[in-house]
């Protein structure tokens, strides 16, 4: 066993004139520490594709969970898809990557362009060994998984990028690499790399898409611990008790409201000190506590963090705002989003007297809502989430 | 003298970025840098009569409309 983590994220740009993608991406957790990751990219577009790829990539990884060998399953796919009636082949391009035990990468890649495993900043061509199974060429491979290796698996729609626009041949993988290679070190999570890679090809694309275009990133990474204090404890002689468990954890912490910082300022003996800058009209400023990573106001704080995880986990086009800006927000998000792995939520229950007046647009269903519909978020993002209440 | 705005959530909504930024702005215009002390503070627990502005101590009750007004009484005289 190791300290290592898998952060896997990805998205898909639809084909122009598509409603439906034809490139599907499943992933299979497999325990605590093995995951099965598919990308498969349906022969054609739209419906036909969908089902395709659709079928492929659930049968692929119901069928490696089970440890079932990949000429079996190969087989078994080839002769169940349906045969497309033009065409007359039943066809759909995959890649397949197995975490076993956070330790070790099993690659098995048919006709997507290849992986692209960064390692210490530059690109790493790993080893493969060829097979063919029912007449198709079939790359294995087996790799022994490093701190912060990224692996980026793409459908045809990455290097097809600007075919015949922008570019003449596409853009080649050998021209990717450079490309992702300078956001190695940034510390970017999979899911915003994902796009990073996908708005360039959006770009080259003028927008309008050719292809389904699919980008899968897996990075690895520590396990990363963080805390977040929100309310006072509904009995408020439990104050103590829930600061001592809370400063007791290990990992960064977060105190977010008014009262609380009042309450872990008192609790920790320091001073509580405003910073009086908006840098963000919508987000109250933030505030310095010796001892405490982060300080910030509460529910229009939080609201603020809930939007923006919405959106990461649909477009993630707000990446770029939470991804610097210094408002209390924005940083909650950098450390929830990107270096957070395992969150604990110290959740008080509270009634604020003030925020009960039916003027103001926040009361106390609001706030517990708000945590648990965090809470969610980031458990879709492959966050383990402990919530506690006081 | 010390003047600080509540910043916490109730008299956020209220307007409390309005009246600090009025504040700092007019603290600046009149050359008071050095009387003034302005500062922020999570809850005053006044939530009702926010925006809550505390001087020395003493807490009043300031709206973005009544900032200049209230600046001109207890400032300039």
């Amino acid at each position: 066993m190791n300290n290592l983590c898998a952060d896997i994220g990805y998205r898909s740009l639809i084909k122009h004139g598509e409603q439906l993608c034809g490139d599907r991406v499943m992933i299979c957790p497999q325990g605590e520490d093995s995951t099965v990751i598919v990308l498969a990219d349906g022969l054609g577009s739209g419906v036909k594709a969908n089902i395709l790829s659709t079928l492929t990539s659930k049968m692929i990884s119901t069928m490696v969970a089970e440890e079932i060998s990949i000429d079996e399953c190969v087989k078994t796919i080839a002769a169940t898809l349906p045969v497309c009636k033009e065409r007359e082949v039943a066809y759909s391009t995959f890649t397949i990557i197995r975490l076993v035990n956070n330790e070790e990468a099993e690659i098995i890649q048919y006709d997507n362009p290849f992986v692209i495993l960064l390692r210490d900043g530059k690109c790493y061509e790993f080893p493969k060994s060829e097979m063919i199974i029912e007449g198709k060429k079939i790359y294995t491979s087996r790799v022994k998984l490093h701190e912060k290796d990224i692996f980026i698996m793409m459908s045809d729609g990455v290097i097809h990028a600007g075919v015949g626009m922008k570019l003449n041949f596409g853009w080649e993988r050998k021209d990717i690499i450079p490309f992702m290679e300078t956001f190695y070190e940034v510390g970017f999570t999979a899911k915003t790399l994902t796009t990073i890679l996908l708005d360039e090809c959006n770009r080259l694309y003028d927008k309008r898409p050719g292809d389904d275009t699919t980008v899968c990133t897996i990075r690895i990474r520590k396990r990363e611990p963080m805390n977040l204090l929100i309310g006072p404890p509904s009995n408020e002689y439990d104050c103590d008790k829930m600061m001592s468990l809370f400063f007791a954890k290990e990992g960064k912490h977060i105190v977010c409201g008014g009262t609380t910082s009042t309450i872990a300022s008192n609790f920790l003996g320091k001073p509580l000190r405003p910073v009086l800058e908006f840098s963000d009209p919508d987000v109250p400023p933030i505030a310095e506590l010796e001892g405490v990573d982060l300080v910030t106001e509460g529910v229009i704080t939080i609201n603020k963090v809930l939007t923006y995880a919405k959106d990461y986990l649909e477009t993630n086009e707000t990446y770029a705002q939470w991804g610097y800006k210094k408002d209390g927000a924005s940083r909650i998000c950098r450390m929830l989003f990107e270096e957070a792995t395992d969150i604990n939520f110290f959740v008080g229950r509270a009634v604020n007297p003030a925020h009960q007046n039916p003027n103001l647009p926040i009361n106390f269903n609001i706030k517990m809502r708000l945590v648990d519909e965090l809470a969610e978020c980031l458990e879709k993002m492959g966050k383990r989430i402990k919530v506690s209440y006081f | 003298m010390k003047v600080t705005v509540c910043i916490g959530s109730s008299c956020h909504l209220k307007g409390s970025r309005q009246v600090v930024e009025d504040f700092k702005r007019m603290v600046e215009e009149h050359h008071l840098e050095d009387k003034i002390e302005l500062g922020g503070t999570f809850c005053l627990s006044n939530c009702q009569k926010g925006v809550c502005v505390s001087i020395d101590g003493e807490v009043y009750s300031v709206t973005p409309e009544t900032t200049k007004q209230f600046f001109e009484e207890h400032f300039l005289n």
